[in-house]
């Protein structure tokens, strides 16, 4: 039976010191789930996770998990698992007895013991390293016996901060699906923190943006890849003209300009991805000062009276020239529409 | 390349002034006869020896190693947590505190020693063995504090917030994962302080009194009185248990890492 | 890092405390009394104690000594370190170990040595006489070279291994570049290893004049009541005449000369940076 409201955040405020990171914050997140908590490095993903393990104290709010308040059980008698970072895995303990660690402080001895110790490396796969020290293992393999270590302590929410951003681009894939795998067998509620919007599309069921301590927008992967809701968000998957309205013109440095098309009536910003700017055609003109080659696209940078556009064509099609000037359009019908326009 | 020869003769002059004069030491031990002199007038073992029977020198060692090792032990159990509390806490005023904790090392030893007879003995009556143990104790202090903290400071702080995550209380995270990994630095740190207390001579300068006397000092009082070979004898043996000493720790611990 | 400040504070007084206490207060106090004379403030010990020739004559000293080990020291500390940096690694290991060994030898050893080396009938003056240089032994002992001498070798090996630390710090390049560039070998230390290694030469000076300043058992040894230095006077004022006022004085002199020692060759350090 699946619980929507399994983990809750409610009005939790974290701070350090007068400084609050994260005023206020409410989230649910249902059990089973895998959710990427997103955003630039000082958005308070880190400070929320954190508070989550019980890490950090929050000065108001509550932590609801499994419908017991634990917003103020010490760390050490939360149900929650935390992958660190940098794994921080006891370096004076072989693989083995870094997965029995928090075993062992359960009380658990013996044949007990070693089943779930060894079933924990089996599933990571490092059944062969029981016995090597954590300086002897690759950062994949540390990364691995983190995940382990955790896991083997049935938590309730697993926590995973960064867990790619220390790997090589190659192992960085083949752990992406790895942590997919582990989630769905064990269905244990996963939480991990990125700042990478590729890993947190690539992995997660539901992704949570943050900025600035708050969250500005919650959503499946298609609809954050698709539907961003913020000049923010849109910018940060891939909208790269972003512009906002006033009234039914959209705003530029020089003014504003009417579009062909009436945008939506509850719209304030509107954005484009390169790919979805027209070439060739249209009411607008533009100056070509930048062209790269980007193996099945050609990406163009215009110098425009909206001011620089970004636009990307099939690179099958005859290159355009640089300095030569290009009609385009920015057709409303294929723009996302922002509901908040905050920097814009 | 005048480079190539100047080098080794360089070296050989500064390692001649350095160990030679050791070297000499332990020759003039070896002397059969009855006063210090170089080269030894005939081989024996029996200033060596002669060593052993010194009455004085064998209250005065038992003294120095006690204070040696007392010293070091609570030099560490007042230092790793203070260095714990350094290295892993925003502790306010940290600055004040380390300059506090380490200004024995700055202020000349003979000044503590005459200021502890002058205030704790001689008012409140202490023992001089109590008066030299607390001396000690402060002038490791420094060295324990540092050479800690340094291992602190290599060791990932995240692995503590780990533990306790793994249900480890926070002490408890201490002893499980912090102490076992800062060993090889508390070690190096106990034979720093062991070395510096067993050598020391200004800090108990002051402080003797009928019957206690630091080692060294009991040399130095013996030299100003006879002038036989015994003190070149006694000075070989605790050059060659200092050698020892570090000699172990480094093999066994890379003790040159941690100073 | 953690935020609880009690636990903090419950961890780090107890050697705070312990250092202000045993150390810090009677210290202190120690100091005060150099400025007290009955219930009034003043500096007429200063005075007085600079006013008598013989302790001119040994403030002089206790100076000019440690300068005259530093520089020594400095001198062949560069000599020495730069012999070493250059040596294969394993040797290079090697002799830094036997470097720092007597460092770990009781000083009153290593002090005694000399005795038997410098002594009227030490190992010197009996080569000297059978070489036929001398006629009869010279004395060496209770001069101010002897201390000398006795203060090099006890703390030359500071300033080496940090000049060592500090040359193994300094770019690998930089002596061949200047040298390329046509640089003469004087040259190449004023300019290049000099400015790139003053940090390892104020922390090696620091500690070998601070340590000369400071020695006792040299002096006391090697220097007797003749070459007294202040710590031996300290010493004497103290057991001799029961004078803790002069002991006192002596005891301020020796700590700000430490720091000024400290102040003066980072100033030095610096001024030559900028040039």
């Amino acid at each position: 039976m699946s619980d929507a409201r399994f983990l809750c955040l409610e009005k939790l405020t974290l701070s350090y010191g007068k400084n609050v990171a994260v005023p206020e914050m409410n989230l649910d997140i249902g059990k089973g789930e895998l959710v990427a908590l997103l955003g630039p490095s000082g958005c308070g993903k880190t400070t929320t996770m954190r508070a989550i393990a019980g890490l950090m104290e929050p000065s108001s709010g509550a932590i609801i998990l499994d419908r017991v308040d634990i917003t103020r059980t010490p760390a050490n008698k939360r149900p929650v698992g935390l992958v660190f970072q940098s794994y921080a895995l006891f370096p004076h303990l072989n693989v083995y007895e870094n997965v029995a660690f928090g075993l062992k402080l359960m009380g658990i001895r013996g044949k007990k013991l070693d089943d779930k110790v060894q079933e924990g490396l089996r599933t990571v796969g490092l059944s062969k390293f029981a016995t090597r020290k954590p300086a002897e293992l690759s950062g994949g393999q540390q990364q691995r016996v983190s995940l382990a270590r955790s896991m083997v302590m049935e938590p309730k929410v697993l926590l995973l901060d960064e867990p790619l951003s220390n790997l090589d681009a190659r192992l960085r894939l083949e752990m992406r699906t790895e942590l997919q795998r582990v989630q769905k067998e064990s269905g244990v509620t996963m939480i991990f923190v990125t700042h990478d919007q590729v890993e947190a599309l690539a992995m997660a069921d539901r992704i949570i943006v943050m900025l600035d301590g708050h969250i500005e927008q919650i959503g499946t992967p298609e609809d954050i890849y698709n539907r961003p809701v913020s000049d923010f968000v849109a910018d940060f998957v891939g909208f790269e003209n972003v512009f906002a309205l006033e009234g039914r013109k959209l705003k530029t440095p020089t003014g504003t300009v009417e579009l062909s098309d009436t945008p939506p009536r509850d719209a304030k910003g509107l954005a484009w991805r390169p790919s979805m700017v027209t070439l060739g055609d249209g009411p607008f003109e533009g100056t070509i000062r930048g062209t790269s080659f980007a193996g099945g696209t050609r990406e163009y940078l215009l110098d425009t009276p909206l001011g620089p556009i970004k636009a990307e064509c099939d690179a099958s099609l005859p290159a355009h020239e640089f300095g030569s000037v290009l009609k385009f359009d920015l057709p409303v019908t294929k723009a996302a529409s922002l509901s908040r326009v905050g920097s814009l | 390349m005048t480079n190539k020869l100047f080098s080794p003769i360089i070296l050989l002059l500064v390692l001649a002034f350095l160990i030679g004069p050791f070297l000499i030491i332990i020759a003039a031990s070896l002397s059969a006869g009855e006063t210090l002199a170089f080269p030894p007038q005939g081989l024996s073992l029996r200033w060596v020896l002669k060593v052993f029977e010194v009455e004085s020198f064998r209250a005065s060692f038992g003294i120095s190693m006690f204070l040696a090792i007392g010293g070091t032990l609570a030099a560490l159990i007042l230092g790793i947590p203070a260095s714990y509390a350094l290295s892993r806490y925003k502790v306010p005023g940290a600055e004040t505190i380390r300059t506090i904790v380490s200004s024995p090392i700055i202020v000349p030893g003979i000044i503590v020693g005459l200021a502890l007879l002058r205030y704790f003995v001689v008012p409140f009556n202490f023992g001089i063995l109590f008066a030299l143990f607390l001396a000690h104790t402060a002038l490791i202090l420094p060295y324990a504090v540092r050479v800690v903290s340094a291992s602190l400071n290599n060791l990932r702080s995240d692995i503590e917030e780990a533990a306790v995550l793994l249900g480890s209380s926070r002490i408890g995270a201490f002893f499980r994962v912090v102490m076992p990994n800062i060993r090889g630095g508390i070690l190096a740190a106990f034979i720093l302080g062991f070395v510096t207390s067993f050598n020391q001579v200004p800090v108990s300068l002051f402080l003797s009194g009928p019957g206690v006397r630091t080692l060294p000092i009991d040399m130095l009082a013996y030299m100003e009185i006879t002038y036989d070979p015994s003190v070149a004898a006694l000075s070989a043996l605790l050059a060659f248990m200092s050698l020892g000493i570090v000699f172990l720790a480094e093999r066994f611990l890379g003790f040159s890492r941690y100073v | 890092m953690f935020q609880n400040r009690a636990e903090a504070f419950a961890l780090v007084l107890p050697a705070a405390i312990f250092a202000a206490v045993v150390f810090l207060a009677p210290v202190l106090i120690l100091l005060s009394e150099g400025f007290r004379s009955g219930d009034s403030w003043t500096i007429q010990a200063y005075i007085d104690f600079f006013s008598q020739s013989l302790n001119q004559t040994v403030f002089l000293r206790t100076l000019k000594l440690a300068a005259l080990v530093t520089a020594a020291s400095a001198v062949i500390g560069y000599a020495a370190a730069f012999a070493i940096v250059n040596l294969p690694p394993k040797g290079k290991g090697r002799i830094t170990g036997l470097v720092v060994l007597p460092l770990m030898i009781s000083p009153v050893a290593r002090t005694y040595a000399w005795l038997v080396i410098l002594g009227r009938t030490g190992f010197v003056n009996k080569a000297l006489v059978a070489v036929g240089l001398s006629d009869e032994p010279i004395r060496f002992l209770f001069t101010e070279t002897a201390v000398f001498i006795g203060l090099l070798q006890l703390f030359l090996p500071l300033m080496i291994i940090s000049l060592i630390s500090a040359l193994e710090n300094m770019p690998r390049d930089a002596v061949p570049a200047a040298r390329v560039l046509g640089a003469n070998w004087l040259q190449v230390f004023t300019k290049v290893i000099l400015p790139l290694t003053k940090e390892g030469l104020v922390i090696g000076g620091t500690l070998v004049f601070t340590g000369s300043m400071t020695a006792y058992i040299t002096p006391a040894i090697l220097g007797g009541s003749k070459v007294l230095m202040l710590e031996t006077l300290l010493y004497q004022r103290v057991t001799v005449a029961n004078d803790f006022v002069s002991a006192s004085v002596i005891a301020l002199i020796l700590i700000v000369m430490a720091f000024a020692a400290n102040l003066l060759l980072k100033r030095l350090a610096t001024a030559r940076n900028k040039r």
